[in-house]
């Protein structure tokens, strides 16, 4: 580097713009700063300036994620964060799922006409709840061939994906899937799981890294819960 | 992802945001949180202080994306000197800034090795930073580093390096002039 220290001079703006984006500063000079960026577009000019000269350092910090709770806090306070408590049948996705869930019905009702006729073995249904909330619905056929969920008052984190276990009574989670949080999903059911798709088994779903969990068994909090019983 | 790409991405998002959309934030925060957590963590230390100030952080971004000026700042640097500056205000009112063990000026360049992550994004940038921090004076560039990462006054600089005031605001001013110069070359 050339040696510029006598030829180059920064002007006292200049050097007042470096020392506030640097953050040297302290007390009523840090605060006058600041203030004085919010109203002298010029100063603002030369504070960007050096923003920009020393934003490219911070590349050298491992990224961190953060906790999904910092993100929840946040979507509470923006507009529309009454939906963040609603009501089942109040609840956005729900009724966008709704078209679902009454084709469901009706799958149901002709279930029960053929458990009325033929079968001992009704269809399942689980209503996954955490928090005071249900988050979502889950339905198993009569052949236990396949679930299907309906996302209710579920909401998206921001970095990890739902994915949907059954639970045994006494037993180990057996992984279904990762749910899309926007949309009703249907998963089929591996023949190996449909005998633990039984009434009083358990369903749950647990925040996983995208792709689902990387173990097989659930890695990040569960976040609800519910019982298949008969439908 | 592609650098170019990702910074359209954010811009995008953030001129949505200042339309009001929520949604635009939460696209926002996806592209952005992990990088301003690291900034986050890395001034104040304490994990759940670093959570309240990358939330007010993303509140002060949906409250200011509408005057956000895009003519001054790129997206990426407008949301590191938000979170570095909150960062900062929240160290300043701890009172003393509990990072005071004494600067070193010589092993510090080793550990500048930028991570995979920074060899992909902006990594001309970085590197000529980089070139141009490595010709500051080694206290020049540990005062600096003292003051970027560790939010730093000017007294507690001079604390850490254990010289008058006078002398660390010279240092300062003289590194931020060379730094300039050289990253016009």
């Amino acid at each position: 580097m050339t040696d510029v220290d006598n030829h180059e001079e920064l002007s006292p703006n200049e050097l007042l713009a470096a020392e506030y984006a640097l953050g040297v500063l302290a007390g009523t000079e840090r605060t006058a700063a600041a203030q004085r960026v919010a109203r002298d577009r010029a100063f603002a000019a030369l504070v960007a300036a050096w923003e920009e000269r020393l934003a490219p350092w911070t590349a050298e910090l491992p990224e961190v994620a953060p906790p999904p709770q910092v993100w929840e806090r946040i979507a509470a306070q923006l507009p529309g964060a009454q939906r963040q408590r609603p009501r089942f049948w109040q609840s956005l996705v729900f009724w966008r799922g709704f078209g679902i869930v009454s084709a469901l019905a009706a799958a149901c009702l002709a279930a029960l006409l053929y458990l009325s006729m033929a079968s001992q073995q009704a269809a399942l249904v689980a209503s996954i709840e955490g928090d005071g909330q249900r988050i979502f619905v889950a339905v198993i056929d009569v052949k236990r061939t396949a679930i299907t969920v309906v996302p209710a008052a579920y909401r998206p984190d921001p970095t990890r994906v739902p994915e949907l276990w059954l639970v045994p009574p006494g037993g180990k989670p057996l992984p279904l899937g990762v749910l899309p949080s926007d949309r009703p999903t249907q998963i089929a059911l591996p023949t190996t799981f449909a005998d633990q798709a039984r009434r009083d088994a358990g369903l749950a779903v647990s925040l996983e890294p995208p792709g689902g969990s990387p173990t097989g068994q659930p890695t990040g909090p569960v976040i609800g819960s519910g019982k298949l019983t008969n439908m | 992802m592609d650098l170019d790409n990702n910074r359209k991405l954010i811009a995008a998002a953030l001129a949505a945001v200042g339309s009001g959309d929520p949604n635009a934030l939460q696209t926002v925060y996806r592209l952005t949180a992990t990088k301003l957590f690291a900034v986050c963590l890395r001034i104040l230390e304490e994990r759940s202080e670093a959570e309240d100030v990358l939330q007010e952080v993303y509140m002060t971004v949906w409250s200011k994306a509408a005057v956000f000026d895009t003519t001054l700042s790129s997206p990426m640097t407008w949301l590191i000197a938000i979170t570095r500056n909150r960062a900062i205000d929240h160290l300043r009112a701890r009172g003393q800034n509990r990072r005071m063990d004494p600067l070193e000026t010589a092993a510090e360049l080793a550990d500048d090795k930028p991570t995979a992550d920074a060899a992909l994004q902006g990594a001309q940038e970085r590197a000529k930073l980089q070139r141009c921090l490595d010709g500051l004076a080694g206290r020049e560039r540990a005062a600096l580093r003292g003051a970027f990462f560790d939010g730093n006054t000017y007294e507690e600089l001079a604390e850490r390096m254990k010289v008058p005031l006078g002398t660390m605001k010279s240092w300062i001013r003289r590194a931020m002039i060379k730094l300039k110069a050289c990253l016009e070359q």
